[in-house]
């Protein structure tokens, strides 16, 4: 009976010696705590929520230091970590909240240099469009412009052959095998000299007016004559005749390069020598007329 | 060891009087806790609670239902310990409620920046 007193005694004494109680969910529960207290955004966003923290701790840590019972302190403590929890929750609500704000500040920002963009664009764009517009109409405009000088051509090309035309027609010219021939009968010259008479000069100037006109156009002057008289003398006389020719279209301003004179004497008749008409006929100078390119085919 | 040294009877019945006057000056704080914590569970509930904390939602629904039954028990104080477990399981499910709509609000936004970021990237080239 003393010894079991005694033992009473012992058990209440050391139920009073003993240091704070703790529990594992106290232990747990001061662990968040420091983490809460060493993380930066819950010092900046939660604030108040850890001051309520620190006061449900405090009270937790006064029932352990009072050695309660075990159910009070983690009555306690679970009080103090859900409230810690919720200064976690309150940081990250804060935290995201700015983020919001400061991204919503990028965004339309960014907004902003996309339209921006956009604009810049629809600008640079219409200016191409424009300057599209603007070649297609230049080039509208140069077509245009060489079709017109392609029809004035034409048709100043046209004139030029219908007024040759015209004109070869005044100078009896004929159309042969060798191109077109221009026949000076004998009457334009005096009787068996070299001279053109007024008549033959008439003629000249009228070539000359062709050759003037048609300035890649040259001639080629043949002399000819009937068969009376010794054939040098006939060789002479017609190449005189169209040296006559020549002279007298370098006179009105012909190139001397531009014609050509030779003579031929009795040969190639263009009627048989017997009779005054068939000689005269004879008697004669052909001019012959270059194409465009200045071509003539030579006997 | 039948009877009990004086001193210790007269501290028990201190200790009586002490519990008894707690009981009965703990039946007002504990109606007012129960229904402080009722309208914090009905709170977290209307912010998204049950979607975004399931669990604390859940553990306040049942300690709170534990709490009406030991207020009808007249259990004060149990009445009063389980409403302000629930109340700090509620006030936590609407913390994280609260803090996971912000959450989703910073990132749809990212999102956005992202794509605009994009759409910035393709059209300046």
């Amino acid at each position: 009976m003393k010894r079991l007193a005694l033992l009473t005694l012992a058990i209440a004494l050391a139920a009073c010696s003993s240091g704070p109680r703790s529990t594992s969910l106290l232990e747990q529960t001061r662990t968040d705590y420091r983490a809460a207290q060493n993380d930066p955004a819950v010092a900046k966003y939660a604030p108040l929520e850890m001051k309520q923290a620190g006061e449900a701790m405090a009270q937790a840590d006064a029932a352990s230091n009072r050695s309660d019972n075990a159910d009070k302190i983690d009555k306690l403590a679970y009080l103090a970590k859900q409230q810690i929890a919720l200064t976690q929750e309150a940081a990250k609500q804060k935290a995201a909240e700015a983020d919001v704000a400061s991204s919503a500040k990028t965004r339309d920002q960014m907004r902003l240099a996309q339209r921006t963009n956009e604009a810049d664009k629809a600008k640079a764009d219409s200016q191409q469009a424009v300057q599209i517009a603007q070649a297609a109409v230049d080039e509208a405009a140069l077509a245009r412009r060489r079709t017109d000088e392609a029809q004035r051509a034409n048709r100043e090309s046209q004139a030029r052959a219908a007024q040759l035309e015209a004109q070869l027609a005044e100078l009896s010219a004929k159309k042969t095998e060798r191109g077109i021939v221009i026949t000076l009968g004998d009457v334009l010259f005096a009787v068996d000299v070299a001279r053109l008479n007024p008549d033959g000069m008439r003629t000249a100037q009228k070539l000359a007016d062709v050759l003037q006109q048609n300035p890649t156009r040259t001639v080629l002057i043949e002399g000819y004559t009937d068969s009376t008289g010794t054939a040098p003398h006939n060789q002479e006389l017609s190449e005189r005749r169209a040296g006559a020719v020549r002279s007298a279209l370098q006179t009105m301003g012909v190139a001397s390069g531009r014609v050509t004179a030779r003579g031929y004497g009795q040969s190639n008749p263009v009627a048989s020598n017997d009779s005054p008409q068939n000689r005269q006929l004879n008697r004669r100078v052909e001019i012959l007329l270059s194409d465009d390119s200045g071509r003539i085919s030579q006997r | 060891m039948t009877h009990y040294p004086r001193p210790c009877v007269a501290a028990l019945l201190v200790a009586g009087a002490l519990l008894t006057t707690g009981c009965s000056s703990m039946k007002t704080p504990a109606t007012a806790s129960v229904a402080v914590s009722n309208a914090a569970v009905d709170n977290a509930a209307g912010a998204g609670g049950a979607e975004f904390a399931p669990v604390e939602m859940s553990t306040a629904r049942s300690k709170m239902a534990l709490a009406n039954k030991a207020m009808a028990a007249k259990d004060y104080k149990l009445a009063n310990d389980l409403a302000m477990q629930a109340q700090a399981d509620a006030k936590l499910a609407q913390g994280k409620a609260d803090s996971a709509r912000a959450k989703t609000a910073a990132d749809a936004l990212q999102d956005d920046i992202r794509v605009l970021r994009e759409e910035l990237a393709r059209t300046s080239k």
